[in-house]
């Protein structure tokens, strides 16, 4: 499957064939290191060498539209990393693959099938795979991207959202387990600066960190959630709560995420986000600080700090992030 | 593995020699903005374009000059993306939508224009502003003071002091204590169409 992909980059990126005006490639490089007081080691992850967030990764994010005579009618995205793992004598290659639907413009809604983001809470529209900072889902309340297939549509007052996936996120297994999901948000960010969405999902699904399957049991999630984004001069506002029955426990969760623009071109940005959880008996307090520094228009820099209440971690990150458009 | 690593970048870099700026500037929610914009339009397609693309830099030089300002910072690197919507009514093309990234207030903003074949404004949208003047900005009698100019219009429009003639001066800015995003957006509104005409988007501007 991989080579597969790797051989349609291939093709795509080959002279003369990158020059269509309907499509876009992007190269994608990182490097990540920092330092856990937990461990008293220098570690190469973000969040876990075993979940799919930030590690030492190359790869590619590509994007073609296909259009008739009387205008577009569908996407095609594929987002693939190759990731390295670095932790003490697991050193490793992993693939990795976000992005990878199609999606199709009906009369109606948008219909997209593949890897995509499921209709619940912040992650379904707010992009996080490229940030440190992590998102209820991304913090193991749901997943960021899941398998299967989805409707989207847009409105004057706002968005509509329902998706049908595997309940299992970065890998696709079939074992009874599905999650079904639907999200209804009022406001449009772009214009209104704000959006307020309600959430609802509802599924057997599987416990999974990254490619690993921790259980491969599927389990009851029942969830409602509220999400909320507000922008005003140089803040932005995020927040999302939960709460249900998630991986078979009762659980709740929330962040608040405030972010602060510190020039007219949005190249540097400090964040502050608390984020809250209990699942069964067990509760948790994260702190998370970051900061953006766009060196040029295709590298950013990020330094982050997470302290963890329940282990007193403290972990200090550093992020080279290098998103370069490739095109002849 | 190691072989996995040295395959991406011998495919990523095999036969490409220009690289695009990240900073583009899309529609959000392209379906329900070209609607709303163009309500007689059916469908549109999707083109991306660069001056590095379509002239590089001899082709920034000619902007920079029609502009009357050089182009600086993230949002005007000679590799930026633009993301140009043709819009049909049927099989027919009816016009076109197109952003710009611009410097703001309180960061970026993007200024969208909605044009004729003939490159007439025929709407005007503010999408990214975070200002809480933002609403004054966005009101639809201000977008209104926009429609009819051409790029002619705003070449009387000199963007580094704010001074305009003929139509151009005409447009009041409605948020005083928002000056600094009026002048952005007027700024961006005058490369909005520079552009446009430059990548062979309007065939002949009307007056020209």
């Amino acid at each position: 499957m991989f080579k597969g992909l790797l051989i349609g980059l291939m093709v795509i990126a080959l002279p003369g064939l990158a020059q269509a005006a309907d499509q876009l490639l992007y190269f994608e490089a990182q490097g990540i290191a920092g330092y856990s007081t937990l461990l008293e080691k220098p570690v190469y992850y973000s969040m876990n060498p075993d979940a799919e967030m930030q590690k030492p990764s190359i790869g590619f994010d590509y994007l073609k539209k296909f259009s008739g005579e009387s205008g577009d009618w569908g996407t095609f995205a594929l987002q693939y990393r190759l990731a390295g793992i670095f932790n003490g004598d697991d050193k490793r290659l992993e693939h990795q693959v976000y992005n990878a639907y199609f999606k199709v413009r009906t009369p109606g809604p948008y219909v997209w099938v593949g890897h995509n983001r499921p209709a619940f809470g912040l992650s379904s529209y707010f992009d996080s795979h490229g940030l440190i900072l992590r998102t209820l889902a991304i913090q193991g309340f749901g997943y960021d991207r899941d398998w299967g297939v989805g409707l989207t549509r847009d409105f004057s007052w706002g968005d509509v959202a329902a998706s049908l996936t595997t309940g299992t996120g970065m890998p696709a297994y079939l074992n009874g387990n599905y999650m079904s999901a639907g999200r209804v948000s009022y406001g449009v960010l772009s214009q209104d600066n704000y959006n307020i969405g309600l959430s609802l999902g509802y599924g057997n699904t599987m416990n999974t960190m990254g490619y690993n399957v921790i259980d491969p049991t599927p389990l009851q999630m029942r969830l409602a959630g509220v999400d909320m984004a507000y922008l005003r001069n140089n803040f932005e506002h995020r927040f999302e709560f939960l709460a249900g029955q998630w991986l078979g426990s009762d659980s709740y969760a929330f962040l608040y995420r405030i972010g602060m623009n510190l020039d007219p071109e949005n190249r540097y940005k400090i964040e502050a986000q608390p984020t809250y959880w209990k699942t069964g008996n067990d509760t948790d307090f994260q702190m998370n600080l970051c900061f953006s520094a766009q060196m040029t228009s295709n590298l950013t820099l990020r330094l982050a700090y997470t302290n963890d209440r329940n282990t007193t971690e403290n972990l200090f990150v550093l992020q080279l992030y290098f998103y370069m458009p490739v095109l002849r | 593995m190691k072989k996995y690593f040295l395959f991406l970048l011998a495919i990523i870099f095999c036969g490409t020699s220009a690289a695009w700026g990240a900073v583009g500037c899309d529609l959000n929610d392209p379906d329900r903005d070209v609607a709303r914009l163009f309500p007689e339009s059916t469908g549109y397609k999707t083109i991306y374009t660069s001056v590095v693309q379509k002239g590089g830099e001899k082709l920034l030089a000619r902007i920079e000059t029609r502009l009357g300002d050089k182009f600086h910072g993230l949002y005007e690197t000679i590799d930026v993306p633009y993301t140009v919507y043709e819009i049909f009514k049927q099989k027919n093309k009816i016009g076109y939508i197109h952003g710009v990234n611009q410097k703001g207030q309180f960061g970026g903003i993007q200024v969208f224009l909605v044009l004729d074949l003939d490159g007439r404004i025929k709407g005007f949208y503010i999408q990214k502003m975070t200002s809480q003047y933002a609403g004054k900005l966005r009101d639809a009698k201000f977008g209104k003071q926009f429609v009819g100019l051409t790029l002619k219009d705003f070449e009387q429009y000199d963007v580094q002091t704010g001074k305009a003639a003929g139509k151009v001066e005409a447009i009041k800015n409605p948020a005083p204590e928002a000056e600094a995003d009026f002048r952005s957006a007027l700024r961006a509104t005058k490369k909005n169409l520079i552009l446009m005409d430059e990548f062979g988007f309007i065939s002949k501007a009307p007056g020209q």
